[in-house]
């Protein structure tokens, strides 16, 4: 545990007092209010990430750290998307997953400013590191969407259009998940010389994207018949996100040529 | 019937089991454990598999999923061409090679090995390096530990390509810039600081030639891999009510 006593620092914690702040009052029914927090953590959280690309000359991406700030910047937009696309109200869920992303770079990792190895000084570094935010964000969400499923409902409907959503946000999530590693793999041969080198993170990362497509396979043979398995699955994708966002980055057990973390 | 996605989701979960024991493993012992003539054959099978479904996805008009597993079978094919390669390479005609020198070094021999001590083979063209050059960042207050210098900002090595039968030109080989000269990229691997024979010091710079024909598949692969899930997205965004579930293919 560690406090920043920084411009950077206040900023996040900013974003994490008016995310969390959103989340009560949300879960009071103060909608208006509720929304207004959540909305201004969004622009102060983008400050943040704007502050930080400033701050270190490059783009805000190189580390857990900027991968953090980033993905809490990406997580109003995603979630507007999913309220005009699937009329889902998920603001509470965002706002408090937004000040889980936070924690750790509030309190957790360092915000030292390392200058761009000449192997990350690529086109392909903004497209690779975003890809992998928004997808990491949008498999989140799907996740915490799954939620209600887990309950036993005889509201068929409700379980189906909750069930839609889910999905769609899923494949959104698996899309750009596909991307992040194919564009990834490219950047691989461009820089390291091959495309795959059973490098830790990136096994990883390819067993993330079975998880999810075995749900997609099992969705397709079982429908929505059991909501419950689905769910259990994405949460399962989840887990393996987490994984490799974590203890992949930060265990000496799977140090390999992603170490810039 | 072993067929189906039922099956097929339970093949994504073991592969995944696979790929995070392989995680435990280490990038090295993973690579050499799927060199292994068994798990090439497993990985030709699993193509055949899943290309078979491809196949059979096109008879039945679902072009998404006909583009993914068709390019998943092509990634798989192109890096079984790549071992391929690698396992029939010979000393005319390497696959795989790295070269250390220091500046006016001409040379067209690979090596391999931690210290670049077993020779591989030769490349049909020779690569003379001009001069190898590190730029470095300016120092500031955030280097406390990075040593006297500031941290590297660029590494290349100029060198002139000499192919038999044309005129040698000048080529910057840098990271993330690999030059392509015949079937073979030259990467810009690593560089040090060592002694001559005489004990002064010298910057050597490593060069690694690659070799992979079964690249563009991989490539061809990855596209159609990509644009098979956008289809498939598309689709599931199209779905509107239960009546227009999908048929399992």
């Amino acid at each position: 545990m560690m406090l920043k006593m920084t411009l950077q620092g206040g900023l996040i914690y900013l974003t994490l007092t008016l995310f969390l702040a959103a989340g009560v009052a949300l879960r009071r029914g103060s909608r208006t209010v509720g929304r207004g927090f959540w909305f201004t953590g969004f622009v102060v959280a983008v400050m943040s990430v704007a502050w930080r690309g400033i701050h270190t000359g490059h783009p805000p991406m190189q580390n857990l750290f900027e991968f953090f700030l980033c993905m809490a910047a990406a997580l109003w937009p995603l979630s507007q998307w999913s309220r005009w696309r699937n009329g889902l109200d998920t603001d509470l869920k965002d706002a408090l997953l937004g000040a889980v992303i936070l924690f750790p770079a509030g309190f957790v990792l360092g915000e030292e400013v390392r200058r761009l190895p000449p192997a990350l000084q690529s086109p392909l570094f903004i497209p690779h590191v975003a890809s992998y935010v928004a997808g990491y964000v949008l498999l989140a969400r799907a996740a915490l969407m799954a939620l209600p499923l887990m309950r036993p409902s005889n509201a068929a409907a409700r379980v189906r259009q909750t069930e839609a959503a889910v999905r769609q946000t899923a494949v959104s999530g698996f899309v750009l998940l596909t991307l992040g590693l194919l564009l990834g793999s490219i950047w691989g041969k461009i820089c390291w010389g091959h495309y795959w080198q059973w490098d830790p993170k990136e096994t990883w990362s390819l067993a993330t994207w079975l998880v999810y497509a075995g749900y997609f396979h099992y969705r397709l043979k079982n429908g929505a018949r059991a909501p419950r398995t689905l769910a259990a699955l994405l949460w399962l994708g989840l887990l393996f996100v987490v994984l490799t966002l974590t203890w992949i980055n930060v265990s000496r057990m799977f140090s390999g040529m992603h170490n810039y973390a | 019937m072993l067929t189906g996605p039922g099956v097929a989701a339970w093949v994504c979960w073991l592969s995944a089991l696979g790929a995070v024991a392989l995680a435990f493993a280490g990038a090295e012992r993973a690579g050499a454990f799927m060199a292994r003539p068994a798990m090439q054959a497993a990985t030709l099978l699993l193509a055949c598999a899943v290309g078979f479904s491809g196949v059979r996805a096109v008879t039945r008009r679902r072009f998404d999923s006909a583009l993914i597993h068709l390019g998943c079978a092509c990634v798989m094919a192109g890096w079984l061409a790549g071992r391929y390669a690698v396992r029939t390479a010979t000393p005319d005609n390497p696959a795989n090679g790295s070269m250390a020198m220091i500046d006016g070094d001409v040379s067209d021999k690979l090596w391999e090995g931690a210290y670049l001590t077993n020779y591989v083979g030769r490349v049909p063209f020779s690569v003379k390096l001009e001069k190898f050059i590190v730029e470095r960042y300016e120092r500031n207050a955030d280097d406390r530990d990075a040593g006297r210098e500031g941290p590297v900002r660029e590494y290349r090595s100029r060198v002139t390509v000499s192919e038999p039968g044309a005129p040698p030109y000048v080529a910057n080989v840098r990271v993330n810039h690999p030059v392509r000269v015949r079937d073979y990229h030259i990467y810009q691997m690593s560089w040090g600081q060592s002694q001559d024979l005489y004990g002064r010091p010298v910057t050597y710079t490593v060069l690694q030639f690659i070799r992979d024909p079964g690249l563009p598949a991989v490539y061809a692969g990855f596209c159609m891999l990509f644009g098979g899930i956008l289809l498939f997205a598309v689709r599931v965004f199209r779905l509107k009510s239960p009546r227009d579930e999908e048929e399992p293919s």
